[in-house]
């Protein structure tokens, strides 16, 4: 009756209302102009919402959240240019579809879509995660321990591009988690005798920095880029189109919930794979794949959706997140005071219940500010980069400084953006620095706890690994990403055979 | 950010963003790596300091941990690049370090020292009127006006609505935010 009462928290509260309808409205415009991601306005929030209550600020993120997974769409369909990288798979038939007059068709099915693998994402973490963090109070500190890398593995490895600098960019994340006073023992960790470093390194600096100055800097390459416009009619589907789309919409979503609740894995992910998976169950699309299919605006729209309500199940039930923006959501539930994890659902079940509400109520205002303000989103869109660059610039400093009042803060800030544009330019993914980051400590503790309880002895260690089926599976998953992502084993293999090769031809 | 002209397919694209081939080295790349192989080095040998090999659980344990790794997969990354060939078709100044992303910087470096003895809304103005004129190339006029617009709704919604705290500076912020409660709360008072 609680959880009842708690679920309904924001629709009988105008304010937290307003403030997640507001979120969600910020959302699909941030999500849609190119430039501005769903990450970089959640990071640069965290520091505003900062001194507020944990509710208000919890309702506008989720807001925000929500439709900017769904706005990355819309700069997809319209201009090609995936606003959020989960709207990748998007622009592959959204753009043919536009440049074939259908723009609004392709927009009206997209928003439909979204809110259908919204909710079903919603009601999957509203069975799952009760359940889910029931099994999580059995989960021993190794556990902890294997899930934090492989989450942060998973986002190396799958978030695009080279292994070895996911990894690297992640142990950087851990690494840079651990600067400052260690909380058990007091010691100095990597401070340089420099008093400054002794209390750490903002999160909230080094998100700012590496998703907002290093995203405006690399924009500044395509200042010169004019916006495209757009010619876009009738909105709004016919309740025939959508039936249509159902059973497909049913199955995407499935795949969307489950790879979202992968710890590592996202909208992004989720996406491409529901459209490889349309692809493959759809036997007469009315136009080929990549030509302007209905499906293939189905799939990935109903995936990335229905992936955030999969995200929030390892990130609320296990402390885990999901990708990068699920990171910034637990670095904002530390900020306030909250721990996600197996307690946080027994301790504050209130909090779950009022999260899931707003993923609801997020969901319901991303469908009306989906088919309606299109005017107005065309305008929005067509502002200039010149003018939008110089503004994410003067909130990211604003942003960082407010946190703790601090100019160091800034400074760190403009470092870590500086460094995070030449990580951009070098292929080195960002999504890892920070899970890192924020697992670190996590990762630390319960290392720690586990070596200690097996009395410092690594053979001990292994051995209650491989004797638990959970830790087991874990650590096989982990195993699993090095042998499939690495060229180690082809390397070994045409070593083996080039070596062979040339016996033979020296005889 | 993908060419508005070009399919985004992962598979064909560099995980380099913006710009950048598979296959090809950029300018600059090998240094860079570089750079952060000797860093990772030092922060391995900061992270020895901490506590040796004192102990599985110590605190030093983690930290060597990771910096090992970061060393291996730096060192494994410069590896790669040096045996690629390099990108002909791009330059430092063009594709990796352009003018704007240069003189942004500086101006981002400026503000963050001149934004507490100047205040918030001096700073701010400053910045957003050089970046904007220089970015965007309009007339003063046209500048000056939405720069001021930008900087008034950014003002209104942090100072006011989110009530975040900014170096004030030179400009009498107090009675301002007075006049401007005051103002709001004209008919209840």
């Amino acid at each position: 009756m609680d959880a009842l009462l708690n679920f309904f928290m924001v629709f009988t509260h105008p304010q937290l209302l307003l403030l997640v309808g507001l979120g969600t409205f910020a959302g699909v415009y941030i999500g849609a102009i190119p430039g501005l991601s769903v990450t970089m306005a959640v990071s640069i929030l965290i520091s505003f919402t900062f001194s507020w209550d944990v509710l208000p600020a919890l309702a506008l993120m989720i807001g925000i959240f929500m439709g900017g997974v769904y706005g990355g769409s819309r700069t997809a369909i319209l201009l090609n240019i995936p606003g959020a990288p989960s709207a990748i798979a998007t622009a592959l038939d959204g753009y043919p579809m536009a440049q074939r007059g259908e723009a609004g068709t392709a927009i009206g099915i997209t928003t439909v879509m979204s809110f259908f693998g919204g909710f079903v994402g919603i009601a999957a973490l509203a069975i799952a995660a009760p359940f889910v963090s029931g099994v999580a109070l059995a989960f021993q500190p190794r556990d902890y321990m294997l899930l934090a890398l492989l989450g942060i593995l998973l986002v190396g490895s799958l978030s695009g591009g080279s292994l070895v600098k996911g990894i690297f960019a992640g142990a950087f994340g851990i690494a840079l988690g651990a600067v400052g006073m260690d909380p058990l023992t007091f010691t100095e960790r990597f401070t340089f005798g420099v008093p400054l470093l002794q209390s750490g390194i903002s999160f909230v600096a080094v998100m700012i920095g590496m998703f907002g100055v290093s995203e405006a800097l690399a924009q500044l390459h395509h200042i010169d880029t004019p916006a495209i416009k757009q010619k876009i009619t009738r909105i709004v589907p016919s309740f025939g189109t959508i039936k249509k789309y159902l059973p497909l919409s049913l199955q995407t979503s499935s795949i969307g919930v489950f790879i979202g609740a992968l710890p590592g894995t996202g909208g992004d992910i989720a996406a491409l794979m529901a459209y490889d998976y349309a692809k493959r169950v759809t036997r007469k699309p009315a136009r080929p794949f990549g030509q302007g299919a209905i499906e293939g605006l189905v799939a990935p729209e109903t995936a990335n959706n229905a992936a955030v309500g999969g995200a929030f199940i390892p990130m609320m039930t296990l402390g885990i997140p999901g990708d990068a923006v699920t990171a910034i959501m637990i670095g904002a539930l530390f900020i306030h005071g909250l721990n996600p994890g197996p307690m946080l659902m027994i301790d504050r079940p209130e909090m779950f219940w009022f999260i899931v509400g707003a993923l609801v109520v997020a969901n319901v205002f991303m469908l009306i500010f989906g088919l309606t303000g299109i005017r107005l989103f065309t305008k929005i869109v067509e502002m200039p980069r010149a003018v939008l660059v110089p503004l994410i610039m003067l909130l990211s400093i604003v942003g960082a400084y407010a946190v703790n009042n601090s100019v160091t803060d800034v400074y760190w800030m403009l470092g870590f953006g500086v460094l995070g544009y030449f990580m951009r330019l070098y292929g080195y993914p960002l999504g890892p620095v920070i899970l890192g980051l924020i697992l670190s400590r996590l990762f630390d503790d319960n290392w720690r706890r586990a070596i200690i309880s097996e009395n410092e002895n690594l053979g001990a260690f292994f051995h209650g690994i491989f004797t638990s089926p959970l830790s087991m599976v874990l650590f096989l998953a982990v195993i699993w990403i090095f042998v499939s992502q690495t060229p180690l084993v082809p390397m070994i293999k045409s070593r083996l055979f080039a070596r062979t090769g040339t016996d033979g031809a020296s005889k | 950010m993908q060419d508005p002209n070009s399919i985004p397919d992962p598979a064909l694209t560099s995980d380099a963003d913006p710009g950048g081939v598979p296959d090809m080295r950029r300018p600059g790349e090998a240094v860079f790596d570089a750079v952060i192989l000797v860093a990772s080095l030092a922060l391995l040998w900061s992270a020895y300091d901490i506590s040796g090999f004192e102990a599985l659980s110590a605190p030093g344990t983690v930290p060597m941990m990771t910096t090992l790794v970061m060393v291996i997969t730096a060192g494994l990354v410069l590896y790669r690049s040096i045996r690629l060939p390099i990108d002909g078709r791009e330059t430092v100044k063009h594709d990796i370090l352009p003018f704007y992303v240069i003189v942004l910087t500086l101006l981002l470096v400026g503000y963050a020292v001149l934004l507490v003895p100047l205040g918030f809304l001096p700073t701010s103005a400053l910045f957003l009127i050089l970046a904007i004129k220089l970015l965007w190339q309009r007339s003063w006029l046209v500048t000056f006006g939405v720069s001021a617009f930008a900087l008034v709704l950014i003002y209104l919604v942090f100072r006011i609505v989110f009530t975040v705290l900014m170096p004030t500076g030179i400009v009498p912020e107090a009675e301002m935010i007075q006049w401007i409660r005051n103002l709001l709360s004209g008919g209840q008072a």
